[in-house]
Order: C-alpha cells, then structure tokens, then sequence
C-alpha cells in the first residue's frame, strides 16, 4: 500500500516537462549574467585604461625647407613635459582628473603630422629626473643631422645620468618599421616633483615618414612599482601616446 | 529403413531450419558508418597537416624555423587519425543516437567498454607508440637546434619597454636593428632591463623569454636572406603590443659593410663578419 501511494504521488518522468519548466528562467538567468559580465569588463577598461589629456594637437604650416636636397613640406610641434599631471601651467590645467603624482607630457599626448615632411619639434621639460636603465637611449637617433638642440646648444648625446625623459617614437610592421626617432631630455637639478617654473628647452627636427599610426613613450623609468616602469609609463595619457601620420 | 526412423505421422526430429539471417553489410552499421566519417576526416587532417602549415606560417630564414615547420607538418599528421576518432564517434553519436523530442524516455545505454582488453590494449599501445614517435622527433630537433658551433656570431639582446637593442661584442655596435649573416650560427645572449620579455624573431623559428637579470641563451642558424620582424612573445605592459624590431639576413658583405655604418672600424667590421667567438 506504501509502495503505490509513492509512486501515484510522483508526476510522470517525462523529459519534456521536467525542461520546459526550467528552460526559460535558465536561458535568461544565463543572458543577464552573461551581460553583466561583458558590461563590467567594459566598464572596467574605460575606467582604466583610458585617460588622455586633451585632444590632438596638431602640427602648425610653416612652409618647405630643403632637406638632403629634397623639398619638403615643413610643419613645427611644440609641447611640454610636466612633473605634477594634476596641476596647471599658465593657468591651464595639465591633465584634467591625471594622477597628482605623476609626471606627464601636456598638452596632449596625440599629435598628427603630414607624411614624409620636415617636423620640427620643440620641447620644454618642466621635471627632474635620473640615470637610464639603459645608455643606449641617451644619445640622439633618427633625428636630421643625428642632433638636437638643448638651450641653444647642439648635442648628440646628454649625461645618461641626468636625464628627465625621452621623446622616443617607433615605426611599425604596419607602417614603416624602421622609423625610429629618440631624443633624451635632460632632467631639471635640483627640482624634484613640483613645477618650479625652470625648464630646458630641446629642438630638433625629423622626417615624417609614411602615413599610418606611430607610437611613442618614454624610455627613462619615471615611473612606479617594477623597474620604475609602472603608473605613469604604463597608463595611457602620460609618458606615452601616439603620433598620426597623415 | 532403420528402426530408429520416425514413422508415419510423427513429427520429424528436426525443427526445420529458420531462413538464414542475412548478415548487414559492414558499411551499413554503425561501426560501418563510423569508420566512413574517422575516414573522411583523418583524410581532411592529414590534408590540412600538409598544405595550410606552409599558407599560415612566415618566411622561413633559419634551419630552426625549418625544423619547426617540419616538426608542425609531422605532429599535425600524426594527431589526425587519433582526433578523428574522437569527433567521429562524436559527430555520429550525436546524429544517430541522439534523444529525440517525440520519446519520453531516453533509450538505454550500449554495453561499457570497461573491461574490454582488446580496446583498452591496442588505445594504450596506440598512444604510446606516437607519444614515443612525438618524444623522439622532438629532442632530436632540440638536440640539434641547441648544439653550438665555431664560429658563431654572439648578439646580446636587450628588452624593455617597449623596444628592442642589439648589441655585437667586440664592435661596439649597439642598434635597435638585428642584422645578421647568412649561413651563419648566432649566438643570442637574452636578457631584460625591467620586466619578462619574450625575445620572438619569428622568421628564425626561436623563442626565449628575456628576463631582467638573468641571461637566456639561444641559438639559430639563418639560412636564407630576407626580412624579418622581432616580437615580443610576454604580455609586458601598455605598449606590448607595439614592441617591435626590424631584423634581416644578408649577405656577408652586406653586414660587415652595415656594421661600419653602425659605427663599426673597417677592420674590425670585416673581422666580425667573418667570425666573432672560436
């Protein structure tokens, strides 16, 4: 008598019923959690990753000048490093929400250029600095003539010792790969994280080359945590950014 | 007539025999059917093994790239049939076998293979012979790639974020360009400034990673002139994926002549073309 109440008391085993009642809410508890996943991964790079300054700066006309008997067009850039990205300079702000102790290049770290011009670059470096982990980046590459200009002074190399940053761009596989240009900046004495208002002024001119996306960063570790490689070189907006060959 | 006969009216001793059961062809069953799809896609594997590794890889430069080709064309072929047997008793379970809607309860289970020594004799037997096969090739072609010879060309290498630097000893060249000679063994000495690098010149068919403080060697032969392109191979920070070198393989002359233009003395650039390290 037992054994038949149990088994009229258990509903037929029917694949059908036992999935059709579970199949809807499953499917949905498994697309909101899908969904939530991708927007907090999202979510997670945007609050992250991105964090430029302003928009592209784009580089100023000036005419042709002749270069290895070649005419080209010739366009100037100019832009600063600072050692404090939260403060302002001339009133402007450096780096809207950047980290206060961080160093940063400003006003931007987007700047475009015309294909296989004459690019005239003038720096003014605002932060202090130290010694490369690597010497090989102390002297100057890929620039017209192999020099910069520091305070008037023409130069192929500074003290590896006394560097505040590098201004270092790369070609890629994708546009030329053998574009390379590295320029040491020496580091302000005596300054440490606090824009004092002393700066070194450093020009020097390249040539463009294809058009297509190029990246640069600095090489000097400016930075936190591993090899001094970390915060400010490693977040997007700071030490390093992209130039737009156009 | 024997005694023993039945007589009249008596039904006989013998049952009449049923009608022969005519057998199902082999093909037919499912054994059949599976072999056909095992078949079929073995076929598509080995294929595949042959033709697409030569489509998708970069140019070859060195004799280890070539090795790796060989050893992705051998290992491709030799995973076919075991693979196939997989996704073929797969895909047919799936067709044949499946539950349909229609049927309240699913059907019962076939007979488990547990205990069947025959299966389980020649599966064991089968994955050790290729095992062994794999194991063999593989140290071979390391054993080989990794024997040093006279005359090799040291290079020290240097990662960081996010650039390369070569350096050649005893010429006092330091570029961001590796350059190396034909028919020549190279000798990579690897290391890094900051965090794990992966030293990856793709052409040449080698791989180390570079670490900071510590140097890898590594070792290649270019064989054939050409560009190449270095990666990096580790996940290393914002800029990875841009850390790129230019490499190529030229001729002897060529590099003496590149290492003078690297800076190099005439005397010493024609030395180091020639050999660097006894």
């Amino acid at each position: 008598m037992v054994e038949e109440a149990e088994v009229s008391e258990q509903p037929p085993r029917t694949a059908g019923t036992r999935r059709g009642r579970s199949k809807p809410l499953g499917f949905a508890i498994t697309l909101v959690v899908a969904l939530a996943f991708f927007v907090g991964i999202g979510l997670l790079f945007h609050a992250q990753t991105y964090s430029a300054p302003a928009g592209t700066l784009v580089a100023t006309r000036v005419g042709t000048s002749t270069v290895n008997g070649v005419s080209l067009q010739h366009v100037t850039l100019a832009f600063n490093t600072y050692p404090d990205a939260s403060g302002t300079h001339n009133g402007v702000a450096v780096h809207p929400g950047g980290n206060s102790a961080w160093p940063t290049y400003g006003p931007t770290n987007q700047f475009q250029v015309p294909a296989h011009s004459l690019v005239t670059v003038t720096i003014r470096q605002y932060d202090s600095g130290g010694s490369l982990n690597n010497a090989w980046f102390d002297k100057v590459r890929g620039t017209v003539g192999g020099t910069a200009t520091i305070n008037g002074k023409v130069v192929t190399s500074i003290n590896p010792n006394n560097v505040g940053h590098t201004f270092t761009v790369r070609g890629t596989p994708g546009t030329d790969p053998n574009f390379f240009v590295n320029v040491p900046l020496p580091l302000v004495p005596g300054d440490s994280q606090t824009d004092n208002g002393k700066y070194e002024t450093v020009t020097f001119s390249f040539v463009s080359g294809a058009k297509g996306l190029y990246a640069w960063n600095c090489e000097f570790p400016c930075g936190t945590s591993v090899a001094s490689f970390g915060g400010p070189m490693n977040a997007y907006g700071y030490m390093s950014g992209f130039v737009h060959v156009v | 007539m024997s005694s023993d006969a039945p007589g009249v009216g008596e039904p006989p001793l013998l049952e009449p025999a049923d009608p022969p059961v005519q057998e199902e062809p082999f093909f037919s069953r499912p054994l059949g059917k599976i072999f056909i799809i095992w078949l079929a896609m073995t076929t598509v594997g080995v294929l595949i093994g042959i033709f697409v590794p030569h489509h998708v890889m970069p140019t070859l430069l060195s004799h280890e790239a070539t090795d790796v080709w060989r050893t992705i064309v051998l290992f491709t072929i030799l995973a076919a049939p075991v693979a196939a047997l997989v996704y073929s008793v797969a895909a047919y379970s799936l067709i044949a076998w499946r539950h349909r809607g229609n049927q309240d309860e699913p059907p019962e289970d076939g007979p488990p293979l547990r205990g069947n020594n025959m299966v389980t004799g020649v599966w064991l037997a089968t994955s050790t012979v290729l095992v062994l096969v794999l194991l063999a090739w593989g140290l071979s072609v390391y054993s080989s790639d990794e024997t040093s010879h006279p005359g090799t060309l040291v290079v020290d290498v240097t990662g960081q974020q996010w650039l390369w630097t070569f350096s050649y000893p005893g010429t006092g060249v330091n570029t961001r360009s590796l350059v190396l000679p034909i028919n020549r063994p190279v000798e990579f000495d690897v290391t890094s400034v900051d965090v794990t690098h992966g030293f990856w010149p793709v052409a040449l068919g080698v791989q180390v990673d570079a670490n900071p403080g510590v140097v890898t060697v590594i070792r290649a032969s270019p064989d054939k002139l050409g560009n190449f392109t270095v990666r990096c191979s580790q996940l290393c920070g914002l800029y990875h994926s841009f850390m790129y070198a230019p490499g190529a393989v030229v001729t002897k002359a060529k590099f003496s002549q590149w290492l003078q233009s690297q800076g190099a003395s005439t005397t010493t650039a024609q030395a180091a073309a020639l050999i660097t390290k006894q």
